[in-house]
C-alpha cells in the first residue's frame, strides 16, 4: 500500500512530457492539423536542452531554447502543409525521420559520440518544493518536489481549455480549423492561425523534450522519446480534442508507465502494457465511429 | 478534312510536354534530398561530391556490391509496393511496418516449428503464412474503415506499435529461444533459409519475388478491370460509387493485399537474412516503404527505381560509415527529405485526402 504515493509521484513526473505534447497537439488539431511530427519536435527539444545546459550550465536557458527549437522545427513543417499543400501525415512521419537522422548524424560528427550525449555534471532542471504542500501526507509526495515543467503542464490544461473556449483567440483558431472558408469570410486568415497553432504545438513538444532530458533524467539518447509523441497523439485522439479528457488520458498513460517502472513483475508483461495507449485509441475511434454511423443511419431513417 | 493532320501534333506535343513536366515533378524530391544532404555534408566539413561518388561506388562497383545492394532493395521494394497498392486505391495504409512484423514472426514460427519438413515446402509454407499474417494484420483497420468509417491513417499508424509490441511479447515470452536472454526466437531450420544467389551477399530469391510482385502490380493496375476499379476508387470515390463499383470491396481488398505484401517482405527478411525472429528487428522497412511509394509515385517502375535508390543508400551507407567518417544517419536525412518533398508535389492530387 505504501507504494501508492511514490507510484503516483513518478506517474506525475512521467506523464508531464505526454501532457505537454498532447496539449500542443490538441491546439494544433483544433487549428486543423493532425500533428504526427510531435515525436521529432520532442526529440529536437530534448537534444537542444542537453546541449545548451551542457554549454552554459543554465538549465532554464536550456529549457527556453528547447521550446524555441520545437517551435523552429514546427514552422517549416507547418508551412509545407499550409502553403505547399503537402499531406500532413507524410510530412509528420518525414520530419520525425529527418530530425532523428540529423541528430544521429551530428552526434558523432560534432560531438564524437554515438547515439547519446551524456556530458559530466550536466545541470538538470531543479525540483521545486512547494511550501505547505510538502507536509501534507501523500499529496505532498505526489505533487511537490517536481520540475517547473510539471507545474506548467498541470497549469496548461485549464489554460488551454479557457483559451480555446472563452477567448477570441480560441474562437478564431477553432474557426480556422473547423471552417476555413467561413473564417476567411469573417476576416480571419485561417492559414496563419494554423501555422501559429503548429508553432505553439512545437513549443509544447520542445518543452516535453526538455522534461525528458533534463527533468526525468539528465542526459540525451537518440531513442529517448520512445514513441511518446505518438502516445501524446493517442491522448488527444482519445480525448477527442478536448483538454480535460486529453490530459486525463495522458496522465493515465504516464501512470501505466510508472506502474511498469515501479512494480516490475506485475501481472501483465511490459510489452503488452506498452501496447495499451495504442489499443485505447483504436477502441476510442471505433466507439466514435459506431456512434457516428448510428446517428447517420437514424438521420436517414427519419 | 485536309486540315486535320495539322491539328494532330499539338496534343502530341502537349502530351510530351506533360510527360516532361511529370518527370521533373517526379525527380524533385530525389534532387532536393541530395541537395539537403550535400548542404549538411558541406556544413560539417565533408566533401559532398566525394561522399556521393563513394556511395555510388560502394553500391554498384562490382558484382558483390550490386548483390548487396539488391539484397537491401528487396525488403523496401516489397514494403514500397505494399504501400503503393493501398495508396493507389486511395487507402492511406501507413501500417505496412506492422504487417511486416506479423509476417516475419509467422515465417520464423513455421521455420523453427516444423523443422522436419523438407526445404521447398517449408519455405513455401513459411512465406504463405507470412503473407496471411500480414493480411490479417491489416484486417482490423480495414474492417473498422469499411464498417464504421474509422480513419485508417490513425488506426494503421497505431497498429504498427501494437504489432511491434505484440511480437516483442511473443519472442520475450512464449517463444523465447532457450539459452538466449536476448529476445529472439529459436533459429529456423537450415533448409527453410532462402539461399544466397550470389555469396557472400545476402541476395536471395527474395529479390525475384519482389520483382515478380512489381510486375504483378503493374499488370493489375494497367491491364485488369479490377485494377481499374481500384484506381477509380482512389481517384474519385463518388464517381466510383456512381459507376456501380463496390467501394467497400475495393478498400477491403486494397488493405488486405497491402498487408499481404508487407507480410511477405517480413517473411523474406527472416528466411534470407535474420534466420530467426528478433525483437524490433526492422530498421523501419515499412516506413522506408512509404518513401519508396511516394518517390515512385505509386507506380511499379517508380517503386523499383526508388527501392533501388534506398537499397543502394542502405548498402553504400553502411560501407561508407565503415571506411570514411560519414555517419550512416545521412541516409535517414535523405529519406526524411524525400518523404517531405514527395508530398509537396503530391499535394496536387494523388494522395490528397478528403
Amino acid at each position: 500500500m505504501n507504494e501508492i504515493a511514490p507510484t503516483l509521484s513518478s506517474a506525475v513526473e512521467l506523464s508531464t512530457p505526454i501532457v505537454l505534447a498532447a496539449m500542443g497537439g490538441l491546439i494544433n488539431l483544433r487549428g486543423g492539423i493532425v500533428n504526427i511530427g510531435l515525436e521529432g519536435k520532442m526529440l529536437a527539444g530534448a537534444f537542444v536542452a542537453v546541449l545548451v545546459s551542457w554549454k552554459t550550465g543554465d538549465p532554464w536557458l536550456a529549457t527556453a531554447t528547447a521550446a524555441g527549437a520545437g517551435g523552429l522545427v514546427a514552422l517549416p513543417f507547418s508551412l509545407l502543409i499550409t502553403r505547399l499543400k503537402a499531406n500532413e501525415i507524410i510530412v509528420g512521419l518525414g520530419f520525425n525521420v529527418l530530425v532523428a537522422g540529423l541528430i544521429g548524424y551530428l552526434l558523432p560528427v560534432v560531438f564524437g559520440v554515438y547515439g547519446a550525449l551524456n556530458p559530466p555534471d550536466l545541470a538538470g532542471l531543479p525540483k521545486l518544493r512547494i511550501p505547505g504542500l510538502d507536509d501534507v501526507p501523500v499529496l505532498g509526495t505526489v505533487l511537490s518536489d517536481k520540475t517547473l515543467l510539471t507545474y506548467l503542464a498541470i497549469a496548461s490544461v485549464p489554460a488551454v481549455a479557457w483559451t480555446l473556449n472563452r477567448t477570441t483567440w480560441g474562437i478564431r483558431l477553432r474557426a480556422a480549423g473547423e471552417n476555413p472558408d467561413a473564417a476567411r469570410a469573417a476576416g480571419i486568415r485561417p492559414l496563419a492561425w494554423r501555422d501559429a497553432s503548429t508553432v505553439v504545438a512545437g513549443v509544447f513538444a520542445g518543452l516535453a523534450g526538455a522534461q525528458l532530458s533534463l527533468g526525468i533524467v539528465s542526459l540525451f539518447t537518440i531513442g529517448m522519446t520512445a514513441g511518446r509523441g505518438f502516445i501524446a497523439l493517442a491522448a488527444f485522439y482519445f480525448g477527442a480534442g478536448r483538454p480535460w479528457p486529453t490530459a486525463a488520458a495522458a496522465f493515465l498513460f504516464g501512470l501505466v508507465e510508472a506502474i511498469q517502472v515501479r512494480l516490475p513483475g506485475s501481472q501483465l508483461p511490459p510489452q503488452v502494457v506498452d501496447m495499451l495507449p495504442y489499443l485505447a485509441v483504436i477502441v476510442a475511434l471505433t466507439a466514435l465511429g459506431i456512434a457516428r454511423t448510428r446517428r447517420e443511419r437514424r438521420a436517414v431513417l427519419t | 478534312m485536309t486540315e486535320a493532320p495539322a491539328v494532330l501534333p499539338q496534343p502530341l506535343l502537349a502530351r510530351r510536354l506533360g510527360r516532361a513536366v511529370e518527370l521533373v515533378w517526379a525527380l524533385t524530391p530525389f534532387v532536393t534530398a541530395l541537395l539537403v544532404g550535400a548542404i549538411i555534408l558541406w556544413a560539417t566539413g565533408r566533401n559532398a561530391v566525394d561522399t556521393y561518388r563513394l556511395l555510388v561506388r560502394y553500391s554498384f562497383c562490382d558484382r558483390d556490391a550490386i548483390a548487396a545492394t539488391l539484397a537491401a532493395t528487396t525488403p523496401v521494394l516489397l514494403t514500397g509496393l505494399a504501400t503503393a497498392f493501398a495508396f493507389r486505391a486511395g487507402v492511406f495504409n501507413v501500417g505496412v511496418e506492422g504487417s511486416l512484423y506479423f509476417g516475419a514472426f509467422a515465417a520464423a514460427w513455421v521455420g523453427f516449428t516444423y523443422t522436419h519438413v523438407a526445404g521447398i515446402p517449408l519455405m513455401t509454407a513459411a512465406l504463405a503464412l507470412a503473407a496471411g499474417a500480414g493480411a490479417l494484420g491489416a484486417l482490423l483497420p480495414a474492417l473498422l474503415k469499411v464498417l464504421w468509417s474509422v480513419d485508417e491513417v490513425v488506426t494503421t499508424l497505431m497498429f504498427n506499435f501494437i504489432a511491434i509490441g505484440f511480437t516483442s511479447y511473443l519472442v520475450n515470452g512464449p517463444f523465447l529461444a532457450e539459452g538466449t536472454a536476448n529476445s529472439m526466437s529459436p533459429l529456423v531450420a537450415d533448409q527453410a533459409g532462402l539461399p544466397s544467389l550470389s555469396p557472400p551477399s545476402q541476395m536471395s530469391p527474395g529479390i525475384l519475388i519482389a520483382l515478380g510482385a512489381a510486375i504483378a502490380f503493374w499488370f493489375v493496375f494497367a491491364r485488369t478491370t479490377f485494377g481499374y476499379e481500384l484506381r477509380t476508387v482512389g481517384g474519385n470515390r463518388r464517381f466510383a460509387l456512381a459507376s456501380g463499383i463496390s467501394v467497400r470491396r475495393a478498400v477491403m481488398i486494397a488493405m488486405l493485399v497491402s498487408g499481404l505484401i508487407g507480410g511477405v517482405a517480413g517473411g523474406i527478411q527472416i528466411l534470407a537474412v535474420n534466420h530467426r525472429f528478433i525483437d524490433h528487428f526492422s530498421p523501419g522497412y515499412g516506413f522506408t516503404g512509404i518513401a519508396v511509394a511516394l518517390l515512385g509515385r505509386n507506380t511499379a517502375v517508380g517503386c523499383v527505381l526508388a527501392a533501388l535508390f534506398f537499397g543502394a543508400l542502405a548498402n553504400g551507407g553502411a560501407t561508407i560509415q565503415f571506411f570514411t567518417n560519414v555517419p550512416i544517419e545521412l541516409i535517414q536525412i535523405l529519406q526524411g527529405t524525400v518523404m517531405v518533398f514527395a508530398v509537396v508535389q503530391l499535394g496536387r492530387g494523388i494522395a490528397r485526402r478528403s
